[in-house]
């Protein structure tokens, strides 16, 4: 089943590169091996307006690099309670999402942020104002800049750096846990066309990238596209409407050698012992990130997740019932694509541009248990509706199961429910049952985002946002 | 859609709140959620699923041509039932003497005490008949429904909690738990 | 919007007032007003779907929706002298449902997978903007739809799709046991296995 093609033939909007910020619509890469994100508040509001108006020269931002890639990039993001020590309007202010308002920590109880999970045992600072995020070739860069963003601050009275979260990638850009991250994102009509078989959306005419607006604010979304710009999604009013997006930053810790620990011990009565092929059960994909509804015995030795077409793949008509890839596994939950039923109608969506980058130190391989270090998985992701994009992906098909027919198993790779009852079932013949559940996935801090547009930033620093 | 066959029906009935009744009825309904021992509606039997709407007016589109007032909030009671609607309103009034008297006893035309036949009477003389039904699983009564959660419960517990015991401990924690 | 915000819930029912939820039921009580045309045109369509099932496939195929109803309101019961009215100038739609899952997801599913079905019930009501694309029809919804003050669940925990299983699995269970006090632990094993494998979907 695929969506209604539209009755006109529209050229795709063409997204204004030089005002949206970088590290958006497409990552910056690799070769960035650094990510430090500083929290800044703002306890002055003309203070604050100075600082940005002086940083906002320094934001980068889409457009391409004509003269190669900068040694460090910066960019700019707010929370709501940042809008208003900012000085925003009241009539502005009601103008951005609820959810983006309430902030992440008031939705801790709807995202599965209970337990040790809930906000009051964060380790970073539950209320924050501006979130600056800088990317560095190397840690000489990062240090140098990082410097001179202090020096900058310490020249304003009324500002003040809270915290600073440094995050680096690991070897073979793998996360925590061993698998390669970061690869399979949504293909954004107009921007990333290449990646439309797999990452984007089936009308009559075959796979196309999805509506801009679906995670860059001021353009068409999916349901407005064929309105001809007519039907904009809902955005701030005035210039932070245009340009901008909406993101959601989150710490997650991993409990590395629980998760081994998990997969040696629940291994032991797996067919075959095999650990490997359980830990590829859980996410979806081999540790190269070879996806297993396409190659269920192994991973192939070749995969390149960034290869044009490597998640060209859907799941309904090759394994309906989850024998190759597991109804519950990771990949099929946040991306379930063609599995609910009714082709990709019920989850494009649901889509996010994920740029997440891991932190704290691996653990060795060698290690036999806790090496008493914290790491983990600074998740973020840009979408233009935290609520339709991350919220109902985190609440609907992470914390719980029944759309996939899973009652109420939340994805094994995260966290069990706090009574320590949860399962997954690993469907074959005979089907295992990988449980109870542990939480190997701890929720150490989190912000709702506004990422504006560089006019936009130079509004608000100009007070003339509105 | 099988309305005629099918074993759950749907029950709604529409009344008229008594001028000025409105707030006391709306907190009185809003408190329910949060009385002692549950919703007073897990005793009537037969219920799956129901509700209590105030209606404060119909709709009036800004495109319909001239309102249509209904005159006076309603009180609308739906519900989602085993066997007839007819059976189950005798069991409401049969069942909610303490409820009834404060919902519908706040109702125009609603006999005196607002309990028994006579409340029955009135509940049926307010139904309204159902266009449409669509029911997921219209053969299954309340009790069959959570007798088989139930089942399931267990089954899944004790297949995570046995898997890696051998056969015949299965056997026997599996009898245990469902020897016929 | 007579709707409190939403954000109040926990779990997955999300997307609506409080008054709307139990456990992980939603409910949906809408009305609108229907044009002239709609006293004959919905009746037809009620039978039709009723007489036809396979045309409601696609609503039984999306599995979060328990019970639902349509019904066409034409007049009142009297109720005495001191009742407002029984005549009503137009016909009016009463829709109700009880789903699971958020409200957003529910709507899309509405919009989306059941376009012309959602354009067949609701065509005859002022106002109705399409059921594509979804912000107005959300919108639509939203303003037409009532919180309910008091809503309950027999099985508030158990989602549509949750209850479908488990009613399937029962009598399965019930059976294996029949058989497995006679089998051996040996043939125990083997009949364990295939007993799993079958019931796997229902797990
Ligand atoms: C520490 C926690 C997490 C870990 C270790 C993790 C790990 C992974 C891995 C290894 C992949 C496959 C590689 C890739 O597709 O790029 C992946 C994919 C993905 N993850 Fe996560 N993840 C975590 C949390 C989350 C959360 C909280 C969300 C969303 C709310 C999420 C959403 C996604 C999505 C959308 C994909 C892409 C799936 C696809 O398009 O096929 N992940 N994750």
């Amino acid at each position: 089943m695929t969506i209604a093609t539209p009755r006109i033939r529209r050229t795709p909007p063409v997204p204004d590169l030089a005002d949206i910020q970088g590290g958006i619509l497409r990552a910056y890469g690799n070769d960035y091996s650094r990510t430090t994100y500083l929290f800044v508040n703002v306890d002055e509001t003309r203070a604050g307006l100075r600082w940005l108006g002086r940083l906002v020269d320094d934001v980068t931002s889409a457009r391409p690099w004509t003269a190669g890639k900068p040694a460090t990039t910066l960019n700019v993001a707010l929370t709501y309670d940042g809008l208003r020590a900012l000085g925003l309007s009241a009539e502005l202010l009601a103008t951005f999402s609820d959810e983006f308002r309430a902030g992440m920590a008031a939705r801790a109880a709807q995202l599965g942020d209970v337990g040790t999970s809930a906000p009051e045992y964060w380790d970073t600072p539950a209320r924050a104002h501006v979130i600056l995020i800088v990317n560095a070739l190397s840690e000489d860069d990062l240090t140098g800049r990082l410097a001179d963003l202090r020096a900058d601050l310490g020249r304003y009275e009324g500002l003040s750096l809270m915290h600073e979260e440094h995050a680096s990638l690991l070897p073979g850009v793998r996360e925590h846990f061993g698998f390669a991250d970061g690869f399979a994102q949504p293909a954004v009509e107009g921007v990333t066309d290449e990646k439309a078989p797999g990452g984007g959306v089936r009308d009559k005419d075959g796979w196309r990238g999805l509506a801009l607006g679906e995670f860059v604010l001021g353009y068409p979304d999916e349901s407005g596209r064929d309105s001809d710009g007519q039907d904009l999604p809902s955005a701030p009013a005035g210039p932070l409407g245009r340009n901008s997006t909406y993101g959601v930053w989150r710490k997650l810790e991993q409990d590395v050698a629980l998760f081994r620990e998990t997969l040696r011990t629940s291994a032991a009565a797996f067919p075959g012992g095999d650990e490997e092929k359980l830990a590829a059960k859980i996410v979806g994909r081999w540790r190269n990130g070879t996806p297993i509804v396409l190659s269920p015995d192994g991973p192939a030795a070749d995969f390149r997740g960034n290869d044009p077409g490597a998640n060209d793949f859907l799941y309904h008509d090759v394994d309906a019932d989850g024998r190759r890839c597991p109804l519950g596994a990771h990949i099929r939950r946040s991306n379930p694509r063609d599995s609910i039923g009714f082709g990709e109608l019920l989850s494009f969506r649901h889509r996010m541009l994920r740029r997440g980058v891991p932190y704290g130190p691996p653990l060795p391989p060698e290690a036999t248990g806790p090496d008493g270090q914290q790491r983990g998985l600074i998740f973020v992701c840009y979408v233009a509706s935290i609520s339709r994009q991350f919220e109902s992906v985190q609440v609907q098909w992470l914390e719980d199961g029944n759309v996939f027919g899973l009652g109420h198993d939340k994805d094994f790779l995260i966290r069990g429910p706090a009574d320590g009852s949860g399962k997954m079932t690993v469907p074959g013949e005979p089907p295992f049952f990988l449980g109870p559940q542990p939480t190997f996935v701890t929720t150490r801090g989190g912000q709702y985002l506004f990422v504006p547009g560089i006019t936009g930033l130079g509004a608000v620093a100009a007070g003339t946002a509105g | 859609m099988r309305a005629r066959r099918a074993q759950a029906s749907p029950v709604t009935v529409l009344t008229p709140i008594v001028p000025g009744e409105r707030d006391a009825l709306e907190s009185y309904l809003t408190g329910l959620s949060d009385a002692p021992g549950g919703s007073p509606l897990a005793r009537v039997p037969g219920t799956h699923f129901a509700r209590w709407v105030i209606l404060p007016d119909l709709v009036t589109d800004p495109k319909q041509p001239a309102p249509d007032p209904l005159g006076s909030p309603h009180l609308l009671f739906t519900s989602n039932v085993d066997g007839s609607a007819d059976d189950y309103l005798a069991a409401v009034a049969d069942t909610l003497t303490a409820e009834a008297p404060e919902i519908w006893g706040r109702c125009v035309g609603c006999p005196r005490p607002a309990t028994g036949a006579g409340l029955a009477r009135y509940l049926r003389h307010n139904a309204i008949g159902t266009g449409l039904f669509f029911a997921a699983y219209p053969r299954a009564t309340v009790q069959a429904v959570t007798a088989a959660l139930d089942v399931h419960d267990r089954l899944v517990r004790l297949l995570v909690d046995t898997q890696p015991a051998g056969p015949a401990a299965i056997r026997a924690a599996f009898l245990k738990e469902f020897r016929p | 919007m007579t709707v409190s915000e939403p954000g109040t819930a926990v779990g997955t029912a999300t997307g609506t007032g409080a008054g709307n939820i139990d456990g992980q039921a939603i409910a949906i009580t809408v009305f609108s007003t229907v044009k002239w045309w709609g006293k004959h045109w919905l009746p037809l369509l009620f039978t039709t779907l009723r007489l036809i099932p396979p045309l409601t496939r696609d609503l039984r195929k999306l599995s979060f929706i328990h019970f639902a109803r349509w019904t066409l309101i034409r007049e009142l019961p009297a109720n005495g002298d001191t009742a407002p009215r029984t005549r009503l100038r137009y016909p009016h739609l009463f829709f109700e449902s009880n789903f699971n899952d958020g409200w957003e997801e529910y709507i899309d599913a509405f919009s989306y997978v059941l376009t012309r079905g959602m354009s067949l019930f609701w065509a005859s009501s002022y106002g109705f903007p399409g059921a594509l694309p979804t912000g107005p029809f959300k919108d639509y919804i939203h303003r037409n739809e009532l919180e309910a003050a008091h809503y309950y669940s027999a099985y508030p925990e158990a989602t549509a799709t949750m209850v479908r299983k488990a009613l399937a699995l029962a009598p399965a269970v019930a059976d294996f046991a029949e058989r497995a006090v006679r089998l051996s632990p040996a043939e125990f094993e083997g009949a364990w296995s295939a007993f799993l494998t079958d019931a796997q979907d229902l797990l």
